[in-house]
């Protein structure tokens, strides 16, 4: 019997039929995940070495919510165990309720509302799992005959598909499938490119990835001249997401506004305070088909919604789950999955390539070091970024070692801060004026 | 499930695999896990949890491996489960992986280590934690009005069973438990969060914090100093004779040496040469030592490694010189370095790798520091010590870093960066503070301006190491405080644009 089946019958009987009258339920939510995944790996240019052999991974496990009849909560991480008797499902029961705790805002699971279908399951990812796994080797194999021939390579492919249930008390019954395909690899650990999608990668976007990854690597062989005061600072796409995870995420997350322990109070939300630069906007949305941040519900079984967090450099909402809505006083939001399905906009992006050409004197940062280290709620950093590349007369000339300082609220406030797209990435290129030192 | 439950279970999975003609290694772990989070005077979340399950470890006559995974323990899961890491190492030889033999050479072992908590896992009854820490999180509140107070507890129960071709068996439990005070504290217009905590192996932590509040004591002064931290001005960035507490030893230890001299990175390491340990490279001065190993009761306490193989105790540097590494049996020999069973992985789903456990920087130079119990007591002490030992280096500021906020080093190039809460300069008699600013630098410059320590060893500096997407705990320390000499290769940050 299906883990998902075993615990609807445990709750449905626990709040209708209790075998134990403390021990009944008012309402409840499950979330569980049944899933496989297989990864591959290199290891200075040995593929399937013995840390990153070929990988297959099963799991079927979840969580519940539990509101009990005297209106306490409980929340447990649950697995299929290795018998499904009732005798233990009720012990499991009864350690539940001996964690409960008085949270009434937490209390609530609400009714069913509609859902907005959107693609989260590539059906070639299922065949991989159905099939002999070729795919995985293959990519392994063409990346080791293609790279430079000096480079040490490291890299990854994980795939991964499976089934994700939700299940309330108040009638919602949600069940799909989605899937998950991700890689990266880097040469000499210094230069890498990464793709992670709910799809295959498609051969142009292969192509780009490694094109752009060699040209930065050719790049980093040359030793370039040293900044200056005012050469502008250009922040990749990846680290682009980095310093938004960094700085941005954490502080509209509602719990901790409404706890006073993020960047911006309630009352900023409540007056839209303008806090980024009016060019610029931020959004949840869960609804682009077969990115990694997009789902049907969320663990809680709200619905998938688009979430404007920033709209013109003005605060609108922080992200919301059901507890901290009920706290605001709105509806749920959308949540990002990590830094996926969050979304940063400028309205006078251009394409990468053009702004480039416009820059005469930058550098542009692919990692730094240390950032999770720095300080969210204030937004100050003071990072060094070894292995930086050059921008002269908008040429990448070379590498340099630079050392960030600054702030990035300031950063995302100024009138100089640019933007400029990336074509192989969901976050732009972030051209900003900001302290920058040789390291 | 319980250690007998899960000895039984690796039994029958290798039972299974009498088959084969490769070699197979299986790890079965049973975790539990009470949590809970108080912010502001409510609780936020108490959660339980459990995860079983077992991993099968393939490798081929030739030393081709493949590996599969699950925490579905049904009748019919092994069987699938050692046919899918049998075939994935059968694919990979195909492929022409690099063969590694090494797991033959193991000897074997056969062990069954007793659970070294005092207080069994649900011995205190979850209401009663939760009530324990309610007691614990008002009267720090109330303490301090002014901030916002998150306190946090987490109790976890590992059992682990590793089992092998060759009759290796060797379980053993892993307790840990921390209580956190997260505080976030505004002044001035600006915010600092301070993060403090105590560790031990079970609930008892509880108990003695309810005794003697050391960890009440410790949150309160971090939040005074954050406080002050909020409207202090920035270090101009330069080099400077440094003092950092034993925290941030820590960080330089673990992240600076300990990852450098892991088996499985000698090939991009600073401290390889071709691949092998630069074993006799004079890398501190004399009387400089860092020694890494489990300490019982400590938070990272690991007896075995994740491959069966007794944990050792290893001198990594010794009278300033480069000595030895932290070997797994995989990568051991490669490296150029015996094998220590420094193996260790998140969990049964995961590959081990060569990582740390209790990572200690000591010195013999070393001046003694009385403890105190509150913080800037401390730091005057510590002013008043280098006077009277005439180590407060003239002319200069000697500022003093404290409080470790994690960090990041790159193995290859030897480049580290650490952040610390904030900054005080003890050659002002005022003692002036700094905001925090990067502590940054080459990592073997680092470890070359290390001239002294001051006070007792300090080793529950507690951390989670993320080596290879892995989350293991990790601790360690050094004394109370180290001594650093100005370097032209160790930097503190930069002032804003």
């Amino acid at each position: 019997m299906k883990l998902v089946a075993q615990l609807e019958e445990l709750l449905y009987q626990a709040q209708h039929t209790p075998k134990k009258e403390e021990l009944r339920l008012s309402d409840w939510r499950i979330l569980v995940h049944e899933s496989e995944a297989v990864s591959l790996g290199i290891k200075d240019n040995t593929p399937g070495g013995v840390y990153t052999p070929p990988s297959y991974r099963q799991g079927e496990s979840g969580e519940v919510f539990l509101v009990w009849a005297d209106g306490k909560c409980s929340q447990a991480m649950v697995q299929l165990g290795s018998d499904d008797d009732a005798g233990h499902w009720q012990q499991e029961l009864a350690q539940w309720r001996q964690a409960s705790y008085e949270d009434p805002d937490a209390a609530h699971i609400p009714s069913p509302a509609p859902v907005t279908l959107v693609t989260v399951e590539d059906r070639a990812i299922h065949a991989i799992f159905s099939g002999d796994g070729q795919i995985l080797f293959d990519q392994v194999k063409r990346w080791l005959t293609d790279k430079p021939s000096k480079a040490k390579m490291q890299g990854s492919i994980q795939t991964a598909w499976g089934y994700r249930h939700v299940r309330t008390s108040t009638g919602l019954a949600v069940t799909y499938q989605q899937s998950q395909f991700a890689s990266w690899f880097s040469f000499d650990s210094l230069i890498g490119g990464g793709f992670a999608k709910r799809r295959l990668s498609r051969p142009e976007e292969q192509e780009g990835l490694w094109a752009r990854t060699l040209n930065l690597y050719e790049a980093m062989q040359i030793v370039a001249p040293p900044v200056g005061p005012h050469t502008q600072v250009i922040l990749a796409p990846s680290m682009t997401a980095d310093m938004l995870g960094q700085f941005i995420l954490p502080n509209f997350s509602g719990d901790r506004v409404l706890e006073g322990q993020g960047a911006f109070p309630k009352e900023s939300f409540l007056k839209n305070k303008l806090v980024f630069h009016p060019h610029f906007s931020l959004l949840i949305d869960p609804l682009r088909p077969l990115e990694l941040g997009s789902y049907l519900v969320t663990a809680e079984g709200v619905p998938a919604v688009r979430t404007v967090l920033v709209h013109d450099g003005r605060l609108q909402s922080p992200y919301l789950r059901i507890k901290d809505s009920v706290r605001w006083g709105a509806k749920p939001t959308a949540i990002p999955q990590g830094m996926a399905g969050l979304y940063l906009k400028h309205k006078e992006e251009i394409p990468w390539g053009e702004a480039l050409q416009g820059v005469e004197d930058g550098v542009l940062v692919l990692a730094v070091l240390g950032l999770h280290t720095q300080e969210a709620v204030s937004g100050s950093y003071s990072l060094s970024a070894p292995h930086s590349l050059r921008i002269l007369k908008g040429q990448i000339v070379g590498k340099t070692d630079v050392k960030l300082t600054g702030n990035f609220f300031t950063d995302l406030v100024a009138p100089t801060t640019k933007a400029a797209l990336s074509d192989l990435d969901t976050f732009p290129y972030l051209m900003i004026t900001t302290g920058v030192q040789t390291l | 499930m319980e250690q007998k439950a899960i000895i039984a279970l690796v039994q029958s999975v290798l039972a299974e695999t009498r088959g084969f003609d490769g070699y197979v290694i299986v790890r079965a772990q049973s975790r539990r896990e009470w949590g809970m989070r108080l912010s502001n005077g409510h609780f936020e979340r108490v959660s339980t949890g459990a995860d079983n399950g077992f991993g099968v470890q393939a490798f081929t006559k030739n030393g081709a491996s493949g590996f599969a995974t699950s925490d579905v323990l049904a009748e019919g899961a092994c069987q699938k489960l050692i046919e899918k890491a049998i075939q994935l190492a059968q694919r990979n030889e195909a492929i022409g992986t690099k063969s590694n033999s090494r797991i033959w050479e193991a000897p074997q072992v056969v062990a069954e280590e007793a659970n070294p908590a005092q207080k069994a896992f649900g011995e205190i009854p979850l209401a009663e934690l939760e009530k324990m820490v309610m007691t614990l999180h008002s009267r720090l509140r109330d303490a301090f009005l002014e901030g916002v107070w998150q306190t946090s507890y987490r109790q976890v129960e590992e059992i682990w069973c590793i089992g092998r071709t060759d009759g290796t068996n060797v379980s053993f439990v892993i307790p840990r438990a921390v209580l956190m005070h997260q505080g976030t504290v505004r002044d001035k217009g600006k915010a600092q969060s301070t993060l403090s905590h105590r560790s031990g192996v079970d609930a008892s932590v509880l108990f003695e914090e309810l005794e003697d509040h050391a960890l009440e004591r410790k949150a309160l002064d971090r939040a005074e100093f954050a406080r002050a931290v909020c409207g202090a001005p920035q270090l101009p960035s330069g080099h400077y004779p440094l003092i950092i507490d034993y925290g941030l030893a820590k960080g330089l230890a673990h992240e600076a040496f300990g990852h450098a001299v892991e088996s499985d990175h000698m090939k991009e390491s600073v401290l390889g040469e071709a691949g092998k340990l630069r074993k006799g490279l004079r890398v501190a001065r004399p009387g400089v030592n860092i020694i890494d190993g489990p300490l019982p009761g400590d938070w990272a306490y690991q007896p075995y490694s994740a491959n069966g193989l007794l944990r050792q105790t290893v001198t990594i540097v010794r009278d300033g010189v480069l000595e030895a590494g932290l070997g797994d049996v995989f990568s051991a020999e490669e490296a150029g370095m015996p094998v220590t069973g420094a193996g260790r992985a998140e969990s049964y789903g995961h590959i081990p790798l060569p990582r740390m456990s209790n990572i200690r920087l000591l010195v013999d130079r070393l001046l003694p520091l009385a403890p105190l119990d509150h913080l800037m007591d401390e730091v005057k002490a510590v002013r008043e010590t280098l006077i009277q030992h005439g180590e407060l280096i003239e002319g200069e500021k000697n500022l003093l870093l404290l409080g470790y906020r994690g960090g990041q080093v790159n193995p290859k190039t030897g480049d580290f960066v650490f952040q610390c809460d904030g900054i005080i300069d003890v050659a002002d008699p005022t003692l002036p503070i700094y905001e925090p600013s990067i502590f940054s630098g080459k990592i073997l410059s680092a470890l070359e301006a290390i001239r002294g320590g001051l006070g007792e060893g300090c080793f529950d500096a507690i951390g989670t190491c993320g080596k290879g997407g892995q989350s293991v705990a990790s601790s360690g320390g050094s004394h109370r405080y180290l001594l650093m000499d100005a370097d032209q290769q160790v930097s503190l940050g930069g002032e804003h644009a």
